[in-house]
């Protein structure tokens, strides 16, 4: 039923019967009294949550060092002896700031993906901007993370423009809620910002399928640059995907939190980092109130409290499954 | 539900204490909650402070002159020391504070109310008995030559000592001194320049054989803060003694600009030698209440008075810092109910301020010229390669220059309100700068322009709340009313619906299949 009023605005009361969550609602129902303050930092310090995830065996992208000082920023080369491509990150950044991405090297220069040069300096000086806490929340002082490039998989270049898509897998108390992929477009410029217009894709979470996509809050079919369907794509490896998702709840601890990966052709899925409070986009992509997904698990928590790994995801995997289309 | 409880518990606390004490304030002590009209007043304020070394103090201040004192509020607050107003023989009244032993530093004050319109401190007195004579000011031969070739000059252009005395001050006050002037201010040159000049002009004023001397004045302006006496000239013009300022010789004084505190050629202040580094400051504050629920107000408990019970000149600076709570208060309302973004939290409550104390168009425009031309800077600065903080620094001092070149330039084109710049939070500035470009680099200059027009469109509401005679008046004189504003920032923390933006945000959609 379309109302003259949706040209501008959605009523509260329509958006409460979708189910749709606003921030405030996120923050003071879901991420303030699921997430102590002291678990922050296992997630925002990228350094400190790959260590946690390598003892428990998920795959996360290999880091080739970090830079702890301005000294050591001179020799950072010697950190990557024969690599060709990698990520320089600021270990507390949030959101993809700061991220810097090599893909190759030419004539002692590096090459950004999108294939602009950076000279040796450019590159020093963006690694002690990291470390001045230009990126860091409250800019203090951080370190920066060299780490492995992911070579992505083929089925998710295929819906990118640029890049690779990330799959962001969104938990409530360790069970999988909602699942959406990021893929960038001309617009966005390699970004995976979906207010920078990259497109948000829900993934249904029991089958791993591509269900409804969204370019600026609107409904679309079609990747707007490269015109192939973005819905009834099958991310590979999903099994593994929702795997490594709870497997990072039941490392941080936190309630309510987002999970982002990638897929690598030969590693397979690969943990980037885990958000202690993943945004509300998720809904757009996905078409669906996070209302619906998070009641539910509430409930379940009170009828059947203490479920294992494999209960929860057979419980989400039953419970969410979207209505076929006709 | 006990946290529920809790909060709805603490929330009912504050506005129960608050609301009950500015109730308590309004029916027993009888203090309007609407800001009046008509009862504004005038509180000038003179604060004597020194040091004192345990040995018998006496001070003596020259006070406003009977006929004036007889209608206003007068009240002088001395704990620890006698207190008594002396009249001298020709009516003029002064006040004595006397202590014995008193250590340590030491404040006296002495405050005066008249109506908002200003009280006529200022106009001609008769002379009573023998007309005053004017006496030789006694100058050096040089000094006297070049003085007396000045009045020379002076009378051939006028008669009356009216004509006089505005000549003989446009010739000190011109911007090109003649050779005489020259001469004569240097002989003149005091540590208070103005000091100087003006014994300058009451020594020629006697020369040319009318009777003058000095006064004291207070500006009536309440954003001046305390301020030092403003000296004028009194002088005798064959009836009356008449006051004017000496920077506008021309215009007679106006009462609702300045406050002639003493006349008649009394020193301002005296202290003896009991007392070491004596000063003596006033405070013209507007109240906005009348006089006796003023002082009932004073005396009462000190939970009712709060800051009513201070001084002017410490209240002062309160009337900019109860404001502050409701600056945060609009950015709450409009960050978490309606949810425009902004650059830095509070950032638009400090431009709010700043807003505040300079005519709002200017006061915008001032903000777009700095951070368009810091921006551009650095950018300039980007190619530089500087790490963070040094950046940061070099943005300040570009932003500083820029208020300089801002300021002199407006002066120049005639705009004074230039001036006041400096109050703008430089360092936030310099910050706003910083983020901004960051904003720009990382998420496109659509997101950059969105959040600056945010921070600034709060800015601009903080400022019009901040503003309102009413929300001032109630901030000031009910301070405790911010017990309920807390009480409302509390509930609103706690608030977990949509925000404005999100009900557009979320405008497309659909529920799937």
């Amino acid at each position: 039923m379309t109302r003259w009023w949706h040209r501008w605005f959605r009523t509260p009361a329509e958006l409460r019967e979708m189910g749709v969550v606003g921030i405030n609602m996120r923050n003071a129902r879901y991420v303030l009294p699921s997430n102590p303050r002291k678990l922050y930092d296992l997630v925002d310090n990228k350094v400190r949550t790959k260590s946690l995830a390598v003892e428990r065996g998920i795959s996360v992208p290999e880091t080739y060092g970090v830079v702890t000082n301005p000294g050591d920023v001179r020799n950072f080369e010697r950190m990557l002896e024969g690599r060709e491509s990698f990520v320089i990150k600021p270990t507390r950044g949030s959101g993809g700031k700061g991220v810097l991405v090599i893909a190759g090297r030419e004539d002692g220069m590096y090459l950004k993906p999108s294939g602009a040069q950076l000279s040796v300096g450019d590159v020093r000086n963006h690694l002690q901007n990291i470390l001045a806490g230009l990126h860091s929340l409250g800019g203090k002082r951080d370190t920066a993370l060299i780490e492995y490039k992911v070579a992505p998989e083929k089925t998710m270049t295929s819906i990118s423009f640029q890049g690779a898509p990330d799959i962001r897998v969104v938990l409530f108390h360790g069970y999988p809620v909602l699942a959406m992929l990021r893929a960038s477009t001309r617009e966005s410029d390699g970004r995976s910002n979906l207010h920078q217009g990259a497109l948000g894709i829900g993934v249904d979470i029991r089958s791993g399928k591509t269900v409804h996509a969204v370019h600026h809050g609107r409904a679309v079919k079609m990747h707007p640059d490269l015109k192939v369907p973005l819905v009834g794509v099958t991310v590979p490896e999903w099994e593994r995907i929702l795997e490594i998702a709870v497997q990072c709840y039941e490392m941080t601890g936190l309630g309510y939190l987002g999970v982002d990966l990638m897929i690598d052709e030969n590693r397979g899925p690969l943990m980037i980092e885990v958000n202690a409070r993943p945004g509300l986009a998720i809904q757009l992509a996905n078409g669906v109130g996070l209302l619906k997904r998070l009641e539910p698990i509430t409930e379940r928590r009170a009828k059947h409290p203490g479920e294992t790994p494999a209960e929860r995801l057979l419980f989400s995997k039953n419970r969410f499954a979207p209505i076929q289309e006709g | 539900m006990s946290a529920r409880f809790k909060l709805f518990a603490i929330v009912a606390f504050l506005v129960l204490a608050g609301g009950g004490l500015a109730a308590y304030k309004h029916i027993v002590i009888g203090i309007p909650l609407k800001v009046g009209k008509a009862s504004t007043e005038w509180l000038v304020e003179s604060k004597i402070t020194f040091a004192a070394f345990g040995e018998p103090v006496s001070v003596r201040l020259a006070l406003p002159t009977s006929e004036i004192t007889r209608d206003l509020g007068i009240d002088a607050q001395s704990s620890g020391y006698s207190f008594r107003t002396e009249a001298d023989a020709s009516g003029n009244l002064s006040a004595v504070w006397e202590a014995d032993s008193v250590e340590g530093p030491q404040a006296l004050y002495y405050r005066v109310r008249f109506p908002e319109s200003g009280v006529n401190s200022a106009g001609p007195v008769s002379v009573s008995g023998d007309l005053p004579k004017a006496v030789d000011p006694g100058l050096t031969r040089n000094a006297r030559e070049a003085a007396e070739s000045v009045v020379r000059r002076v009378s051939e252009f006028s008669s009356s000592p009216d004509s006089r005395f505005v000549g003989i001050f446009q010739e000190i006050t011109a911007l090109e001194s003649s050779q005489e002037i020259s001469l004569l201010k240097r002989a003149y040159a005091d540590e208070d320049e103005r000091r100087g000049l003006i014994s300058l002009g009451v020594d020629l004023l006697k020369l040319a054989g009318i009777p003058a001397r000095m006064a004291y004045g207070v500006r009536l302006e309440e954003m001046r803060g305390p301020q030092e006496a403003l000296l004028l000239v009194e002088y005798f013009d064959g009836v009356h003694w008449k006051i004017r300022n000496p920077d506008k010789p021309t215009d007679e004084l106006r009462p609702d600009q300045i406050f002639v505190w003493n006349r008649g050629g009394d020193a301002l202040f005296e202290v003896n030698e009991g007392a070491e580094n004596s000063s003596i400051v006033f405070t013209a504050t507007r109240d906005l209440i009348p006089i006796e629920r003023q002082t009932d107000l004073r005396e009462s408990s000190l939970l009712v008075a709060t800051i009513l019970a201070l001084p002017a000149s410490e209240r002062q600076v309160f009337r900019f810092v109860v404001l502050i709570p409701i600056g945060a208060f609009v950015v709450v309302l409009l960050r978490n109910i309606v949810g425009i973004a902004t650059l830095g939290t509070f950032m638009p409550v400090l431009l709010a301020l700043s807003l505040l104390e300079m005519p709002l168009q200017s006061g915008l425009i001032m903000f777009a010229v700095i951070i368009g031309a810091g921006l551009w800077f650095r950018f300039l600065l980007s190619r530089l390669n500087l790490l963070v903080v040094p950046r940061v620094a070099a943005c300040v001092v570009i932003v500083t220059l820029l208020m300089m070149v801002l300021s002199v330039v407006s002066w120049r084109l005639g705009m004074r309100d230039g001036l006041k710049i400096t109050l703008f939070p430089m360092i936030i500035l310099a910050w706003t700068i910083e983020r901004m470009s960051l904003i720009w680099e990382e998420e496109g200059k659509r997101s950059a322009l969105l959040q600056v027009g945010g921070s600034l469109f709060v800015a601009v509401v903080a400022f019009s709340v901040m503003e309102m005679r009413q929300i001032r008046y109630w901030a000031f004189y009910f301070p405790e009313l911010l017990l309920v504003l807390l009480g409302g920032i509390i509930l609103i923390g706690r608030y977990t619906g949509y925000r404005l933006s999100e009900l557009m945000r979320f405008k497309n959609f659909e529920t799937a299949a």
